[in-house]
């Protein structure tokens, strides 16, 4: 029977309560000495054919009868107001089906869509529906918006000095870190500037709406259709039954998808305008624009300890530049929650800045706050005379620092002795040299929340064929939650996982689910298609026991066999459901919440090792050793490429990913690929990946969730292995080879 | 994008009438051409395809070789004679964008790319290189630029254009058959005429000629990641005799020939660009290092 | 402008535009998504295909120029792009997919010239294929087994 319950959830560091229904669950857990079958072995992606082929279809590919081409207005200015539009114009260009300016959009989320006061450079001002490309063009330059250019301000401290905050201030207090710091034997104070960190996802966002008088289909290439389904019902005034949301495939997102976006609402009031279908598809560079980023934020710290390195008090702040959007992500999250200590003045300002919202991204806070404190950590090390690892070994903590709180489960001081093994961290100082080349090793620590929680749903049905198909309400982003289901499923049925047809992506398949997001997606949706497959299994051991007059009880399914516990009788599955004939066995799940009180946080440590060459300036990440407590791994292979994916964007972030602004015009001047730059093949390190955490005793499955993890330690540990190379720190990412030069001079 | 016409003339002359037109442009491989089309920094009425020229061949040349003007990088970077005789040149091709901007970017189109700077490359600033009034890189963020103070501070960026400065090649147009040195491929822009390029209307390069091959070569950059990207500086050094040549991009205007005794000479850096210096001093001494005897 | 060519073995003639990018006449007018674009101005590699055996960049490759030429897409067919496939399959050598149809093209383009590659020459050939997902470790290692498999 289902009942509503209420439940608490961490979402990216935001504690959020809300009701949701859940199904009573019956389902035994798997018995802790025995390994479930397919779980945990190395799995390939089900989604390997259609994305190998060129036949997967992402929204981006999509091309429906009679669809028009959407481009969009965006202003040149870093704050401005439109004083003329000639829009008439543009509806006169041949081709032209639609044009909207301010004024003709409805919201998103509350927010203007097209804007008569511009307040950054890419905001969207205009848009138009034409049959070709060409003629979305040529209406584009019969528009000639006439601006009157107003002040701007991107720097960071002169938006400090205004206070203009983007969201409200953050602060937090415990003990009394004022008295603790004048007491402390040891203190030290440090600066630290993170950069805006670009997305940059392959697949541009993108949308394709399609607007008929019985309701609006998007296309949307997105982390959240549920959530996409809301903001288009919010924009539009319609109702769930009229909107539907689709996305089967989509070329990452890394946090800055969540929802349909502005493109959503554009494309859908274009099409309803033009009675047509219409296709939006960002440019590169207006990605870079006015989809997100990671926030920049300058840090500060001062830290007191006793002269053994126990952490005593820190004083923080962080100034983080929000553009015009995103809330404040918990960049001192790191300095909150990781370490035992008892008094702490933590103030987070999120700024207001004339660039774009901000986005959450991948770890959003935690990953760049994590950089900063674990360097500031390294130089409480070196004050203190201590080993950078010992320093975290003795500032570990039972429970949550904050809150009080256990853990359900907590690994970290393992991942510290497996990362130093496999690192070779004692013999690190052997590798420091004089040369032209300096190698030195650094290390962080991680920590993430995790575990997933209700909504999630799923059903499973199975046919005469034997081939179940499992839907489920979510949208696979590429990070191979698709395949993961299938195994928990395929164990379950006693199949292999690739006989497993996964559905997902579509509002109209499934009633509701979670976002593709902070790292909960398989967490949260595992347990609900282990249920519905129990169900499923149970209804066919049932129809086995009838079949073969055997008990139920007696009976296991197992390598696509029924099977008697006695071993007397073995008959594939398939001559158990070939009797359904058209008829289907279904089953349906839902996922438990998660016990209260408890904390439920991944954790781990990285060590980097690096290569500074101080004539290029070039810096090369030689090796990465991660070893991270995720809980349970439901696909090692799935697992380990997102643990190298964390990695690389670290490895971005750490060395060469900087939006740069320009001063003057406050505009962004590197908004493409050619001077943004992300990592290369040639720019990988050898990975040493390890998973030290057994399945979580008191989360459903025993699973933690891995989509953050991995990236959150590698720029603290980078940064520290390039001080200990140079034996000087570089307070500001990225480690570009003019930032090394220049720190060499 | 600016529409435009597209022609594929099969002989040198009609190449040159079509290029005589107003608003018509060269184009090699089309991927510096086609992007600043694109991005409105162009405004081409016509494109002129040269690749139907049959100007494609490396072939020796009296003690040197002689490279026509539409062979792509990547074909440079395959020669065997190149890599064993001019390895400078083979380096340099090699070590320039991407494979496949390699197998598309020709030797002339990489020679005669405009500058990188991403004020000229803003799709919603016309800086003084484009005929605008003002250098925005100088009151601006010009980290990556030049080491010398003038109107336009950016940098060029051709790796080929550094090799084959060190080896003292010529430049063959269709105007210019009996060719031209290099440098004179290149000028300074100025306020009447803002062109980097030396070149009347309508004239375009047809080979480049290294006359002799050096007893050593080599060819030292540095650029912001490990793979694919523009050189921050690349500096090419080649030893006939006991004679020493060293050429440097990413740090001027126009590639420039630097004093191997004294290569920083000429290049006091500006607010932003004084790390240049120090990289400029490794890369050339690096290079002279590779070829000294 | 009339441009025929063969694209997978199939013969085409297209009324393009002079301006028109291979990308979109690939894309849109042949209905070959496969290919992708995610940058169009030659800084990601996601639009690699392959123009008489040759790796180059739809996006900025002019349909015009094409005329008369063989283009190949990851929509065709071949043992050794199966081949490849198959070992990004096995090697996990991607995640979104969204620039695969690049890498797999630029990896064939490799094994056509150089049926044995050393690792330095995988990681040349292949760095001009931006993956945002990070799947290079699989991508390189998919490239070496597929070059090693037996025909
Ligand atoms: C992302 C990216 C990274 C790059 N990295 C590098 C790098 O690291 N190093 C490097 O050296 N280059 C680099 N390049 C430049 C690339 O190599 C060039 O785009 C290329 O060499 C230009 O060649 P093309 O034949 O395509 O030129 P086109 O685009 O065809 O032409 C470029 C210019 O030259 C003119 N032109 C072409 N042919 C002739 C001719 N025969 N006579 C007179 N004028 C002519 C054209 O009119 C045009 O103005 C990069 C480019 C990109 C897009
Ligand atoms: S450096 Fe040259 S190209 Fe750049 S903004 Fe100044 S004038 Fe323009
Ligand atoms: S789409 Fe062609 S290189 Fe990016
Ligand atoms: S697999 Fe997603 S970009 Fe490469």
């Amino acid at each position: 029977m289902a009942r509503l319950i209420k439940t608490e959830a961490v979402v990216e560091g935001r504690t959020e309560v809300r009701w949701t229904l859940v199904e009573e669950d019956s389902t035994p857990e798997w018995p802790a000495d025995q390994p479930p079958g397919v779980v945990g072995e190395p799995t390939t992606r089900l989604t390997a054919g259609a994305r190998l082929s060129g036949s997967a279809r992402y929204t981006s590919d999509m091309q429906l009868p009679r669809q028009l081409e959407a481009t969009v207005l965006r202003s040149p200015h870093a704050n401005a107001r439109l004083t003329s539009i000639s829009l008439d114009a543009a509806r006169a260009v041949p081709g032209v089906r639609a044009v909207i300016g301010p004024g003709d959009c409805p919201q998103f989320d509350g927010e203007a869509v097209l804007h008569d006061e511009p307040p950054y450079g890419g905001a969207a001002v205009a848009a138009i529906a034409a049959e070709t490309r060409e003629a979305a063009d040529e209406a584009m330059a019969a528009l000639d918006p006439q601006w009157e250019p107003l002040g701007f301000v991107v720097d960071l401290d002169q938006s400090l000095e205004n206070q203009t905050f983007q969201d409200d201030p953050v602060e937090y207090e415990r003990g009394d870190a004022e008295t603790a710091l004048a007491a402390a034997e040891l203190t030290i104070t440090s600066d630290y500037l993170a950069p805006a960190q670009l997305h940059n996802s392959m697949e541009p966002h993108c949308a394709v709406a399609d607007w008929r008088p019985d309701g609006l289909t998007l296309w949307s290439s997105t982390q959240g259709i549920y959530q996409a389904r809301s903001q288009l019902c919010g924009s539009f005034g319609l109702d769930q039954e009229h909107v539907r949301v689709i996305c089967h495939f989509m070329g990452g997102g890394f946090g800055s998808k969540f929802g349909c976006g502005p493109e959503g609402v554009i494309a859908a009031e274009l099409s309803r305008r033009a009675g047509r279908p219409v296709r939006l598809v960002l440019s590169r560079r207006d990605e870079n624009l006015s989809t997100g980023y990671r926030t920049p934020a300058r840090f500060s710290f001062t830290i007191g300890a006793g002269c053994d390195g126990r952490l005593q008090a820190v004083e923080a702040s962080a100034v983080m530049g929000l553009g015009t959007g995103g809330w404040a992500y918990p960049v001192l999250e790191p300095v909150k929650s990781v370490y035992a200590c008892e008094h702490q003045h933590l103030m987070t300002l999120p700024m207001r800045l004339n660039l774009g919202p901000a986005a959450a991204f991948r770890a959003p806070g935690v990953m760049e706050g994590t950089w900063a404190f674990e360097q500031a950590l390294d130089e409480l090390a070196e004050a203190a005379g201590l080993d950078p690892l010992e320093l975290r070994r003795r500032n570990h903590t039972d429970v949550d620092p904050s809150t009080g709180r256990p853990y359900t489960s907590k690994r970290l001081l393992e991942s510290y002795d497996l990362a130093a093994e496999l690192a070779g961290w004692d013999a690190r100082d052997e590798l420091r040299s004089d040369g032209r080349v300096r190698r030195g090793m650094g290390c962080a620590s991680q920590y993430w929340w995790g575990g997933g929680g209700p909504p999630a749903y799923a059903d499973v049905r199975i046919g005469s064929d034997a081939k179940p198909v499992l839907t489920v309400g979510m949208q696979d982003l590429g990070t191979g939650v698709t395949t993961a289901c299938a195994v928990v499923l395929a164990e379950r049925l006693g199949i292999r996982p690739d006989q497993v047809t996964v559905r997902t992506g579509d509002t109209d398949l499934a009633g509701h689910g979670p976002f593709s997001g902070g790292s909960m997606t398989l967490a949260s949706v595992a347990p609900a298609v282990r249920s519905a497959g129990h169900h499923v299994r149970t209804q066919l051991l049932e129809l086995a026991a009838d079949m073969f007059e055997i008990a139920a009880s007696d009976l296991e399914l197992t390598e696509g066999e029924v099977r008697s516990t006695d071993g007397t009788l073995r008959r594939p599955i398939h001559d158990v459901t070939e009797k359904l004939g058209n008829a289907w066995v279904t089953g349906s799940g839902s996922r438990a919440p998660n016990p209260d009180g408890m904390a439920v946080n991944t954790f781990g440590c990285q060590i980097a090792q690096v290569a500074v060459d101080t004539l290029t300036g070039l810096i090369t990440v030689e090796r990465v050793v991660a070893v991270h407590d995720i809980g349970r791994v439901v696909n090692p292979m799935g697992a380990r490429s997102q643990v190298l994916g964390g990695i690389l964007q670290g490895i971005g972030f750490a060395l060469s990913e900087e939006r740069v602004v320009d001063p003057t015009t406050g505009t962004v001047v590197n908004a493409g690929l050619e001077d943004y730059k992300i990592p290369t093949l040639a720019d990988l390190p050898e990975v040493e990946c390890r998973f030290v955490g057994e399945p979580d005793p008191e989360l459903a499955l025993g699973i933690k969730g891995l989509g953050e993890p991995p990236i959150i330690p590698t720029p603290g540990a980078i940064g520290n292995a390039v001080a200990h190379a140079l034996g000087l720190r570089l307070r500001e990412a990225p480690y570009t080879p003019r930032r090394v030069l220049e720190a060499l001079q | 994008m600016r529409t435009f016409a597209y022609a594929r003339p099969a002989r040198v002359e009609d190449a040159a009438a079509a290029l005589s037109q107003p608003a018509a442009r060269a184009m090699g491989g089309g991927t510096d051409l086609i992007t600043q089309q694109h991005r409105g920094i162009l405004a081409a009425e016509s494109v002129v395809d040269l690749r139907g020229l049959g100007l494609d061949a490396i072939a020796a040349e009296g003690e040197g070789v002689r490279i026509g003007a539409t062979v792509t990088l990547a074909d440079l970077g395959r020669d065997e004679a190149v890599r064993e005789r001019f390895a400078v040149l083979h380096q340099a091709a090699s070590a320039a964008a991407s494979p496949q901007l390699r197998e598309m970017g020709t030797v002339a189109g990489n020679l005669c790319q405009q500058v990188r700077c991403w004020y000229f490359r803003h799709p919603d600033l016309t800086c003084w290189l484009r005929g605008g009034d003002t250098c925005y890189a100088q009151v601006g963020d010009h980290r990556k630029h030049g080491l010398e103070p003038g109107d336009c501070i950016s940098v060029a960026p051709s790796d080929l254009a550094a090799a084959l400065l060190a080896l003292d090649a010529t430049v063959d147009t269709s105007s210019r058959p009996q060719g031209i040195p290099l440098a004179d491929l290149y000028r300074k822009a100025s306020d009447e005429n803002r062109s980097t390029l030396a070149l009347a209307p309508g004239e375009f390069v047809t080979a480049v000629v290294v006359p002799r091959a050096p007893d050593a070569s080599a060819y030292e950059r540095a650029g912001e990641r490990h793979a694919w990207s523009f050189a921050l500086a690349g500096v090419a050094a080649a030893r006939f005799g006991d004679q020493l040549r060293l050429a440097a991009i990413g740090v001027s205007n126009l590639p420039r020939l630097l004093d191997p005794a004294d290569p920083l000479a000429g290049l006091p850096g500006l607010e932003q660009t004084a790390w240049k210096r120090r990289l400029l001093s490794g890369l050339a001494g690096q290079a002279l290092a590779r070829v000294s005897g | 402008m009339q441009v025929e060519l063969e694209v997978n073995g199939n013969r085409y003639r297209v009324d393009a535009a002079a301006a028109e990018p291979l990308s979109a006449l690939l894309r849109d007018r042949l209905q070959l998504t496969g290919t992708k674009v995610a940058c169009g101005e030659g800084t990601c590699g996601s639009c690699t295909v392959l123009v008489d055996d040759r790796p180059v960049l739809s996006c900025l490759t002019l349909a015009a120029a094409c005329d008369g030429a063989s283009v190949r897409t990851v929509e065709a067919e071949g043992d050794l792009l199966d081949r490849l496939r198959r070992a990004f399959t096995e090697e996990d050598g991607f995640q979104c997919g969204f620039c695969t149809p690049g890498q797999l093209m630029s990896a064939l383009a490799l094994l056509e010239r150089t049926p044995h590659p050393s690792p330095d020459e995988i990681v040349t050939a292949m760095s001009g294929n931006l993956c945002r997902c990070g799947a290079y470790e699989g991508i390189a290692v998919a490239v070496a087994r597929a070059a090693e498999a037996p025909a």
